[in-house]
């Protein structure tokens, strides 16, 4: 079989059952491509060759011997370096966390061992998961591999640069503010987070305890549903998890959107929204259409609370863990994290727990405005083209790039205030070949609805199948 | 750094947190805030008295989708 790297999870692991391919032979051809394009990508943190190669031989010898594949065997994966596993360096993207060695398993990795997903070692990301386009002053900026000068979204940068590479099949991120969603979009890949409480955060770096989301990035809402099953429900450990039952996920990707009720908020999501945007975003709900559902325009007042509210919650409680690093040494921070985490000092707590108590109001107030008579909210995962690293670095200039950077996440940050299961799948590419994203949020515990909807949407297009093109590259000599 | 006075927010910052301004980055975050206050004063009045943090876990429940 030719192009192993290239197969999503789902036919990986099918690949694997069937004996078409070796799980050794998957991961030979995934640690290829790093080493051939990764000098370029950065997607790269720690790369555990060796003993990934060791498991997926493990894994083939198990099933010739008989043994019954697990949903992910064979499956190789990498995940965003905020991921504990006990006794192995968890950077969490810093300098002040270089060496930090856990003593707990992520529940999350947990569960993806036991269905025998292949880990390959740990990704690139925003340092302390704390900017929305991938800038790293201490690894490197990580790169688009459909344009090396332009930013990867953050904060899984390498999750969603390395899937779009065909590094790996999928991988863990985390979004407290869109930080799954937006690397997915910008980077041409799916990624979801569930519902707030829906994935457990037991070893799990901690920004915003509030906000914060374990989820996956993948090449399609199939191999996402498939990951989401596996890793969502309580572990018992995580007090904030939810007890629900989780359904089975890819069992409910019907493709049937006849008689799905889509709504578009007017307010909000197309502010000074690129051209280029709109025409991608109203192309994709043409696709909707075609298969059968209805698109409204509806009217959600509430997103201007909404909008001032999310932007407190999180500064607020990533200035609060961050503070002994930054009365002790706030240089050791890159010059936009320690500025960013500055301000959150000043915010006063009335206006923090104002945010905090109307969140449940809110909730029901925007459920009301949009799903009274809707199924499902779509929208552009970001207003604007994809920025270039340049354009949005504000390490280097503050001033001239601070409201640029901050932009980016506009449009994802209202969906972890309202903790709705939010998903983003690829739906074109803009004028400079850069992919763009549609956003698809359900009601709590949608996720099968909002991950059936994009399957629908990817049966029809072939945006999220294009590969880009990395030009080979000779690795530096050691 | 700035010629600019310092905000007032900086020296709360420091009397409060102990945290020193690290560098223009952060002087240019407290830039935000005028906006954000006025955000918040416009918001003013909406929220009920009873309304607290744990009211957010309850709306998940009683806004969830059927059938999930």
């Amino acid at each position: 079989m030719s192009g192993l790297a290239e197969l999503s999870v789902t036919a990986a692991a099918d690949a694997f059952a069937k004996g078409e391919a070796t799980a050794e032979a998957m991961v030979q051809a995934c640690l290829d491509r790093i080493e051939a394009h990764d000098v370029q990508v950065n997607a790269v943190i720690r790369l555990d060759a060796a003993a990934a190669l060791e498991a997926a031989a493990a894994q083939d010898k198990a099933r010739a011997g008989g043994a019954k594949p697990g949903p992910l065997s064979g499956v190789p994966m990498m995940h965003k370096d905020m991921y504990y596993r006990a006794g192995k360096v968890s950077t969490c993207g810093s300098a002040i966390r270089r060496d930090f060695v856990p003593t707990v398993t992520a529940t999350a990795l947990q569960r993806l061992d036991a269905a025998g997903a292949i880990d390959m070692g740990t990704l690139n990301m925003a340092e302390f998961a704390q900017n929305p386009t991938g800038h790293n002053a201490h690894y490197g900026d990580c790169h688009n591999p459909w344009g090396l000068p332009y930013c990867t979204g953050g904060s899984s940068s390498g999750s969603g640069a390395g899937v779009a590479a065909r590094f790996f099949a999928a991988a863990l991120g985390s979004d407290t503010g869109g930080s799954i969603r937006l690397p997915a979009s910008i980077c041409g890949v799916t990624g979801i987070k569930g519902t707030q409480t829906r994935v457990p955060r037991t070893g799990v770096m901690p920004l915003s305890f509030s906000m914060d989301n374990v989820g996956p990035l993948t090449r399609t809402a199939r191999d996402a549903a498939r990951i989401m099953t596996i890793i969502s429900g309580s572990d018992g450990i995580d007090p904030t998890a939810a007890p629900e039952a989780v359904p089975d996920y890819e069992a409910a990707l019907t493709g049937d959107l006849r008689g799905l009720r889509v709504a578009v908020p007017h307010e909000w999501f197309f502010d000074s929204a690129d051209d280029i945007v709109m025409t991608g975003f109203e192309a994709a709900l043409e696709v909707l259409k075609a298969r059968g559902a209805t698109v409204d325009f509806v009217a959600c007042p509430s997103l201007r609370a909404i909008g001032a509210y999310v932007a407190v919650v999180s500064r607020v409680e990533g200035a609060t863990i961050h503070a002994n690093w930054m009365r002790e040494h706030p240089g050791d921070y890159a010059i936009h994290l320690s500025g960013r985490l500055y301000g959150g000092y000043a915010i006063p707590g009335t206006y923090y727990l104002e945010a905090l108590s109307r969140r449940g109001a809110l909730l029901r107030q925007f459920c009301k405005e949009a799903f009274a008579g809707h199924d499902i909210v779509a929208t552009p995962t970001l207003r604007m083209r994809v920025p270039t690293l340049a354009e949005t670095d504000i390490d280097v200039d503050a001033v001239a790039n601070w409201a640029r950077h901050m932009a980016v996440s506009a449009n994802t940050r209202p969906f972890n205030y309202l903790g709705l299961p939010t998903v983003s799948i690829p739906c074109g590419f803009d004028d400079r070949g850069l992919p763009m994203g549609l956003q698809l949020a359900a009601r709590p515990f949608g996720e099968g609805r909002a991950l059936m909807v994009a399957d629908a949407y990817q049966q029809d297009t072939d945006w999220h199948a294009r590969v880009p093109a990395l030009a080979a590259t000779t690795p530096a000599a050691p | 750094m700035s010629s600019e006075p310092d905000p007032p927010a900086m020296a709360a910052i420091s009397l409060w947190a102990g945290v020193a301004c690290p560098n223009a980055a952060g002087r240019r975050s407290l830039d935000d805030f005028a906006a954000l206050i006025q955000e918040f004063e416009a918001l003013q009045g909406s929220m009920a008295f009873e309304d607290e943090p744990s009211a957010f876990e309850y709306a998940l429940r009683a806004e969830a989708e059927t059938g999930a």
